[in-house]
């Protein structure tokens, strides 16, 4: 692969990786959210092996494998799956859907794209300096994964449904692990496979709370739990 | 000599700490009891060492993490280990018959009889500490052992929780008051051991200098119980068991003076006039509302407690006068005020620990600290009163009592000190010359107050009639104490040399200001000399006299029983004697507008009719001032801020989240604005 076709891919990765964690911030179905979440895993996925072809490390291939499959394929299985349990038992009281809609966030839509967009500025910002240590492809794109990180806090912020604050919560965790990949070229097998276990388990245990807040208050808006401080 | 000593003492220490843990409660209180003498008798052997003569120090690299552990001795060292080496000693023997009576709980209980070896190891250990990091480590230890030893009789009494937390959280405040000091100090020099210190500190600028010095002046200043800072010593002393309190008040606080005499003469060399003027105008305060508070005192052990605030006021004026007459260039007056501070803290150690111990056997007899309710136990416990008077003496500075020496010597340097040139020499030494004297009067009322009303009259309450004297090793601590007390009254001469050689450690060296020849207390350059001995047998001789020459003169023998004459009121009943209040009353009258009492009359009225009084009730307190002005609205401050704050947790998940958020935004923010 020569250098410029990297250089060409890489950018189209890291393009399609920012832009699937913009796209979680516009659209309000909580259904297209997971589909582009799934597709923001497919890109990170894709980092990963584009990484490690042009290295020539066939053990980063086979994380950037194991992390498609966790991230395009596990989580947003389960994240789908507590979807469904909360849809399919309210067919009865046809509330409109507002189960699976964002339908009011904190910050509406046009701001928030704004918001991404100067979050984006200073993740560049920030991370100038780290670029100019070692100019290379890689590192020239790793204010993408920094943006990543603060967009998927922003949606935790701002989301009030809980399966919405999760999928905020997994933005936040891509972004972290595009960084690292970005930064150090390749993370170790185990040190990878340690975070996404950590992150399956973090997810499995948000869905079974969803569930349950579902059935103990009938709604998943996190600002209806106000009243269980102190 | 010195490095096997402190090795015995920390030994033995480590094996009552293991004995108090391990050993059934009949055998534990008699093992750790000997084990604590004789860590008091390891150090306190250490101690006289240095004060011979002999140095020694080491570095010991992996007994502390990262920095190592440095210990040194001194003279100057020498003097705090003996004295708290002695003190532990008595302290010991006495604390074995005052815990036997707790049974398991109490002083007697598995976590008290454990921390007490390791705490009197600490108070043995910390002037030994020669880096910043070890002396912190140590200074922790120490407040942590008192503080669990205060809180040891936390069950009977709910105050004694109150006074633990007060204790904690200012001595806390004190630590993190060193830490930053130090910390400044030692970035400065360059070095964190006190060789490095002492080598680094002509560097920093005067700025820094009189930074380091007023944080950690203020840290061992309220460890030492000085005004303002003294608002925990007056709780926590009488609520501990009275063996802690006589180690605390007599051991404890004198490291507060160790520390500023360290800092303040030896590692940052000495300083500019202000320093010193600032530390005796502390001194001084505290000397005078000390003895103030104590004389209002109605609970005997809040009383001594009060005594100590006033003696350690009068050791940090003769410090601080120390430090102004070598900010002006007269070292051998600047080494005579430092030998005598450091003779009135052996002196006040000895005195103090008898008392607080005295008071001790009455509380165990009694159950009582209330001196209201004391009285007439003279006749039941006679060999306690018999020591208490003998320390009482000693506090009093009056001739014979050892407390007097010191004083004179004080005295004797502040007045000498008026040769020295200076607008504010001249003003702040009569003053403090005036301070001294009224506190010693004061100090006169109040010790005639706790032995007259305490011991004599008569009984006051059931428990006081019916009390008994203590058991025997109680009375043989107390032994050990009344002929240090006595020693110190008439051969204080022999501690000269000793006390010369700590004034040089001090970096005050070779004024030989202090030269005794036993029986004499001679000062080299101010021509005066005392012979402690010869006071002591002039006024025996006229003691003898005016009791003897009426009787050889006499005619006729002196009916010795009859009535006493009651007015034609009926017999005297203990209600009409004295009591500790109306004692003091007088004196609150005087001291009025210093004092602030509060009155409250509350008047019942019958139901039927306004003017007939069912009721009157009257309540006098007199509260601590200072406490009331200065704490009171810092505590509400802080109160009002936590209430403030709490509103920032409103409960929403949002909310926090977006705390964080915004924190990590402003940070990033600034990262890229500032690089």
């Amino acid at each position: 692969m020569s250098d410029s076709l990297y250089t060409q891919l890489l950018d189209v990765t890291c393009g399609a990786f920012l832009l699937a964690a913009v796209i979680v911030l516009w659209r309000r179905e909580l259904a297209a959210i997971v589909r582009v979440f799934a597709l923001q895993g497919v890109a990170l996925a894709a980092l990963a092996v584009l990484l490690g072809a042009h290295e020539e490390r066939w053990d980063l291939i086979g994380v950037g494998i194991g992390i498609g499959a966790l991230r395009a394929g596990a989580l947003p299985y389960l994240v789908r799956r507590a979807l469904a349990a909360l849809t399919e038992d309210r067919q009865g009281y046809a509330t409109g859907g507002t189960e699976t809609r964002e339908t009011q966030p904190l910050v509406n839509v046009a701001a928030s794209l704004l918001t991404a967009a100067l979050l984006t500025l200073l993740a560049y910002a920030v991370s100038r300096p780290l670029t100019d240590l070692e100019p290379t492809p890689a590192t020239r794109a790793l204010p993408v994964g920094l943006a990543v990180v603060l967009i998927g806090f922003f949606v935790l912020v701002t989301r009030r449904r809980a399966l919405a604050q999760v999928v905020g919560f997994l933005l936040l965790d891509n972004g972290i692990t595009a960084t690292a990949f970005l930064a150090t070229s390749g993370v170790p097998l185990i040190v990878e496979l340690g975070v996404s276990f950590d992150v399956l388990l973090a997810v499995l245990v948000l869905q079974i709370l969803t569930t349950r807040m579902r059935e103990a208050f009938g709604t998943t808006d996190i600002d209806d739990l106000r009243e269980l401080h102190d | 000599m010195v490095p096997a000593a402190l090795a015995t003492a920390s030994g033995v220490g480590g094996a009552g700490a293991l004995a108090g843990l391990l050993l059934p409660c009949r055998l534990r209180v008699p093992v750790v009891g000997v084990l604590t003498a004789g860590v008091g008798a390891g150090g306190g052997t250490a101690g006289v060492a240095a004060l011979e003569g002999s140095r020694w120090a080491a570095a010991l690299p992996g007994l502390v993490p990262l920095a190592g552990a440095h210990v040194a001795v001194d003279a100057l060292a020498g003097v705090f280990m003996a004295v708290a080496g002695a003190v532990v000693v008595a302290v010991a023997v006495y604390g074995i018959g005052y815990a036997a009576g707790d049974g398991p709980h109490g002083l007697g209980s598995r976590t008290a009889q454990a921390v007490l070896p390791l705490f009197a190891l600490t108070l043995v250990l910390v002037p030994v500490a020669a880096s910043v990091s070890t002396f912190l480590v140590l200074w922790e230890l120490m407040a942590l052992g008192s503080l669990l030893l205060v809180l040891a009789e936390h069950r009977e009494r709910a105050s004694v929780w109150q006074a633990g937390v007060w204790y904690a959280v200012m001595t806390h405040l004190g630590l993190m008051l060193l830490l930053a000091g130090f910390a400044l100090f030692a970035a400065q020099a360059g070095g964190e051991t006190f060789a490095a210190l002492r080598a680094g500190a002509q560097g920093v600028s005067p700025a820094l200098r009189g930074l380091v010095f007023v944080l950690v002046a203020a840290a061992f200043a309220s460890k030492a119980g000085t005004v303002p800072l003294h608002a925990w010593l007056p709780r926590a002393h009488p609520e501990a068991p009275s063996p802690v309190s006589a180690l605390m008040s007599a051991a404890m606080v004198n490291l507060g003076v160790y520390g500023l005499v360290r800092t303040g003469l030896d590692l940052l060399g000495g300083g500019p006039a202000w320093w010193w003027l600032g530390v005796m105008a502390v001194g001084g305060v505290s000397a005078v509302y000390g003895i103030l508070q104590a004389a209002m005192a109605a609970d005997l052990k809040r009383l001594l407690a009060y005594s100590t605030s006033e003696n350690m006021g009068l050791v940090i004026v003769g410090v601080g006068a120390s430090g102004l007459f070598a900010a002006y260039g007269d070292r051998p007056l600047a080494a005579l005020a430092l030998a005598a501070a450091l003779l009135h803290v052996v002196n006040h150690a000895a005195f103090k620990a008898l008392l607080f111990c005295a008071a001790g056997s009455v509380l165990r007899a009694t159950g009582l600290r209330d001196l209201d309710r004391l009285g007439g136990l003279r006749s039941r416990m006679p060999a306690t009163a018999g020591l208490f008077a003998l320390a009482a003496l000693g506090a009093v500075a009056l001739p014979p009592g050892n407390g007097f020496i010191s004083e004179w010597l004080l005295l004797q340097s502040l007045i000498h000190g008026f040769q020295v040139p200076g607008v504010a020499v001249a003003v702040v030494l009569p003053l403090s010359v005036a301070l001294i004297a009224l506190s010693a009067g004061i100090a006169a009322a109040v010790f005639v107050k706790a032995l007259g009303v305490g011991f004599f009259s008569r009984p006051r309450s059931e428990q006081a009639a019916t009390a008994g004297e203590a058991p025997a090793p109680m009375l043989a601590g107390m032994g050990l104490l009344a002929v240090l007390c006595a020693a110190l009254a008439l051969v204080p001469g022999l501690l000269g040399d000793g006390l010369d050689r700590a004034v040089g450690a001090a970096g005050l060296p070779g004024s030989g200001a202090l030269t005794g020849g036993g029986l004499r207390v001679r000062l080299a350059d101010v021509s005066a000399s005392l012979s402690p001995l010869w006071v002591v047998a002039a006024l025996t001789v006229a003691l003898a006299l005016a009791a003897g020459l009426p009787r050889l003169c006499a005619r006729r023998r002196r009916r010795a029983g009859a009535r006493l004459w009651d007015c034609g009121g009926g017999a005297p009943t203990p209600r009409m004697a004295y009591t500790a209040t109306s004692f003091a009353e007088p004196l609150q009258r005087v001291f009025d507008d210093v004092l602030a009492p509060e009155q409250d009359v509350n008047v019942t009225p019958v139901r039927e009719s306004a003017y007939l009084v069912e009721r009157v009730r009257f309540q006098r307190r007199v509260p601590d001032r200072i406490e009331h002005r200065l704490y009171e609205p810092v505590l509400r401050a802080l109160a009002g801020t936590g209430q403030a704050v709490r509103r920032l947790a409103g409960g929403s998940v949002h909310l926090y989240l977006g705390y964080g958020f915004a924190g990590l935004v402003v940070l990033l923010l600034a990262l890229t604005v500032g690089w």
